[in-house]
C-alpha cells in the first residue's frame, strides 16, 4: 500500500472521532480527539492493525501572559502511531486545572513507560494506570514538581 | 497446632542499580519462585540528565551537539536524527554526498555498536573468549571512525544542512581494507555462535519471545527482527542516503537469544555490503548548504534507525532559533516493555543473557541529574561548586 492509502485509512477511521484533522507533512496526519474519545480512537487503530504506538509526546502551552487574564495554561499529549513512513497522531488536551487523561495501557500494553513518562515529567494524570512508580525521576523528588513545563526553570540556589 | 492464615509470600531479588548486566546503571526487580523468575519490574532514570529540557535553552547547532551526547555508542544516529528533522523544518535538503557520508558512518557505527554487545553479551554467557576477540576486532572500526573523523565516541560528523568531514579516495581504500578483516572475523562469529555447543546450551530456547508478543510489546530494532517482524526504518521509510542506496531487511522467526545473535552479525554483514556500495557509487555534489538560523515555526516528526532499532525525534519549532520543544524516544525504552514480559518462567540465572539480549542501552533512555547535597536541600549545582567539592573529596 502506498502512503496515501495508508493515511487515506487511518484518516476514514477516524473520522467520527476527530475534533478536527490535518495533514501538516505529506506522510503525518493529525488527529485531534477529545479526552473521552481517546480509548475508543485507539481502539479504532489496534482493532485495524493500523501501526503501532511509537511514543507518546507531551507539550506544554503556557496561557499567553496578558494583563488580568486568569492563567490557564494546557497540557498536550500526542500520541504517534506509525505505519511504515505513515505517521498518525491523536492529539488530546487538557487543562492545567484538571489534567486528567484515561489511560490506554489494556489496549497497548507498552504505553506504560510512556504514560509514566507523562505523569512524572508533565504532570499529566493517566487515569487508570497500571503503575505509577517513578521510572526516571530520583526518589524524593518533589511533588508537584514537572520538570518538562515550561515554567520550571530549575531549583534555586538556597 | 494453631493454623496461620495462608499469606502469598513473593522473594525479591534485586539487581543493580550497579551493573545490572552491562557496565551501566538501571534497577530490576525480579521476584521468584526457587529458580524460576515470575515477575519482573524495571526502575530508570540513574543517569537521566535531562537534555529534552536542556535543547529548549539552546540554539539548533548547540542542540544538536546536545542530542549527540544522549548516547556514548550511538550518537551519530542521534545527531543525524536531529539534523535531518531541522533541514525538514527549515526546507533544506542536505547535499547527496552529505548523506551518503552520513549513512557511511551510521553503519560503520553499527558495525560497531553490534561488535560491542556481541563482547558484551558473550562475557555474561561465560564466554569469555569470544569477548576478547570481538572487542579486539572492534578496534578495526573504531580506527577507521577515528580516520574519517578524528574522534572515537562522539564523531561530530553532523551539521545542519550537511556534514564536516569527506572521504577522500585514499581513505576509501582504507575503509575497504577494514571491511575485508571485518566480512572475514563476522563469518567466523556467525560459525562459532551457531556450532558452539555451550554457547548454545545458553542462548538456545532461551528468551524466547514471538512474532505477536514482540509486536504487542512495542519491541523494535534487532530484537524485534529476530522475532520475524518487519521493522527496519532503513527499508519502510528510508532517511538520508537510504533512499539511494538500500539496504536488505535481515530477519530470523526463531525468537530467541540465538536469533538476536545472528541477526545482528548477519546485520554487520549487511552494513559492510552497503559501505563497500556506497564508496564505489559516491554522488559527486558539496558537502554543505546553507541553513538558516530562525528556523521556521512547525513541528515535525524524525526516525531513523539506530543500531538498538527505531530511534524517534518529534520537534516542534517556534520561528526562533531556539526548539520549543524536542521529544526523544529511544530504542530501548521500548525494548523494555518485552523484557519485562518474557522474562517470567525464566531461571534467575538467565536473567543477565536476557537483560543483555535486547542490547540495552541506559544513557539513552535517560536524559537529567540532580545532586543533592542532603535530603532536605535538593538543589542544582554549579559548575564551580562541583569543582570544589571534587577538590575536598580527593584532599
Amino acid at each position: 500500500m502506498d502512503l496515501d492509502t495508508v493515511l487515506q485509512t487511518s484518516e476514514t477511521l477516524l473520522q467520527p472521532l476527530a475534533e478536527s484533522m490535518n495533514r501538516p507533512e505529506p506522510n503525518r496526519l493529525d488527529v485531534v480527539v477529545i479526552p473521552e474519545n481517546l480509548v475508543e480512537a485507539v481502539k479504532i487503530l489496534v482493532d485495524n492493525h493500523w501501526g503501532y504506538l511509537a511514543t507518546i509526546s507531551g507539550l506544554d502551552h503556557p496561557a499567553a501572559v496578558e494583563e488580568g487574564a486568569e492563567p490557564d495554561g494546557t497540557l498536550e499529549a500526542i500520541y504517534h502511531f506509525c505505519e511504515g513512513p505513515a505517521v498518525t497522531s491523536l492529539r488530546v488536551s487538557v487543562p492545567y486545572a484538571n489534567p486528567v487523561i484515561p489511560t490506554i495501557c489494556e489496549l497497548v500494553p507498552v504505553a506504560t513507560l510512556f504514560e509514566r513518562e507523562l505523569m512524572e515529567l508533565f504532570g499529566i494524570v493517566c487515569e487508570g494506570t497500571p503503575t505509577t512508580d517513578h521510572l526516571i525521576l530520583p526518589e524524593g523528588w518533589p511533588e508537584g514538581v514537572y520538570p518538562l513545563r515550561k515554567s520550571f526553570t530549575g531549583f534555586s540556589q538556597s | 497446632m494453631s493454623e496461620t492464615p495462608e499469606t502469598p509470600q513473593k522473594f525479591v531479588v534485586p539487581i543493580g542499580p550497579q551493573h545490572p548486566a552491562l557496565k551501566e546503571p538501571g534497577h530490576f526487580e525480579f521476584s521468584v519462585d526457587g529458580e524460576i523468575v515470575t515477575g519482573a519490574s524495571v526502575r530508570l532514570g540513574y543517569v537521566h540528565r535531562g537534555i529534552e529540557k536542556g535543547a529548549e535553552n539552546r540554539n539548533y547547532a548547540q542542540a544538536m551537539y546536545l542530542m549527540e551526547r544522549v548516547c556514548g555508542i550511538c550518537s551519530h544516529v542521534h545527531a543525524t536524527a536531529f539534523a535531518l528533522g531541522t533541514e525538514k523544518l527549515a526546507g533544506v535538503t542536505a547535499p547527496a554526498r552529505a548523506q551518503a557520508i552520513r549513512t557511511i558512518v551510521a553503519e560503520l557505527e553499527r558495525l560497531h555498536s553490534h561488535m560491542l554487545w556481541l563482547g558484551v553479551a558473550a562475557h555474561e554467557g561465560g564466554f569469555d573468549t569470544l569477548f576478547m576477540y570481538s572487542w579486539r576486532d572492534r578496534e578495526t572500526v573504531m580506527d577507521l571512525l577515528e580516520a574519517i573523523t578524528g574522534n572515537r565516541v562522539n564523531y561530530s560528523v553532523n551539521l545542519l544542512g550537511g556534514v564536516k568531514v569527506d572521504i577522500t579516495p585514499e581513505l576509501a581504500d582504507q575503509i575497504r581494507k577494514g571491511l575485508d578483516f571485518l566480512e572475514e572475523r563476522n563469518q567466523h562469529y556467525l560459525k562459532v555462535v551457531t556450532t558452539d555447543e555451550t554457547f548454545l546450551g545458553r542462548t538456545q530456547g532461551v528468551g524466547t519471545m514471538t512474532k505477536e508478543q514482540a509486536f504487542l510489546t512495542g519491541a523494535v530494532g534487532p530484537t524485534a527482527r529476530a522475532s520475524g517482524v518487519e521493522i527496519d526504518i532503513r527499508v519502510h521509510a528510508p532517511y538520508a542516503g537510504y533512499p539511494d542506496f538500500p539496504v536488505n531487511l535481515v530477519i530470523d522467526t526463531a525468537g530467541d537469544l540465538l536469533a538476536r545473535f545472528v541477526v545482528r552479525i548477519k546485520e554487520m554483514q549487511e552494513s559492510c555490503r552497503l559501505i563497500r556500495h556506497i564508496l564505489d557509487h559516491m554522488p559527486e555534489t558539496e558537502l554543505t548548504v546553507r541553513m538558516p538560523r530562525r528556523i521556521p515555526a512547525g513541528e515535525t516528526i524524525s526516525r531513523v534507525e539506530a543500531p538498538r532499532g527505531e530511534l524517534f525525534y518529534f520537534i516542534k519549532s517556534n520561528g526562533t532559533d531556539q526548539p520549543e520543544r524536542v521529544k526523544v524516544r529511544t530504542p530501548t525504552l521500548c525494548n523494555w516493555g518485552s523484557v519485562i514480559n518474557f522474562a517470567p518462567g525464566h531461571k534467575l540465572a538467565d536473567m543477565p543473557m536476557i537483560l543483555a539480549g535486547i542490547d540495552p542501552c541506559f544513557s539513552c533512555n535517560d536524559r537529567l541529574i540532580s545532586i543533592r547535597r542532603n535530603e532536605q536541600d535538593p538543589q542544582l549545582w554549579s559548575w564551580e561548586d562541583l569543582r570544589q567539592y571534587g577538590v575536598q573529596y580527593y584532599k
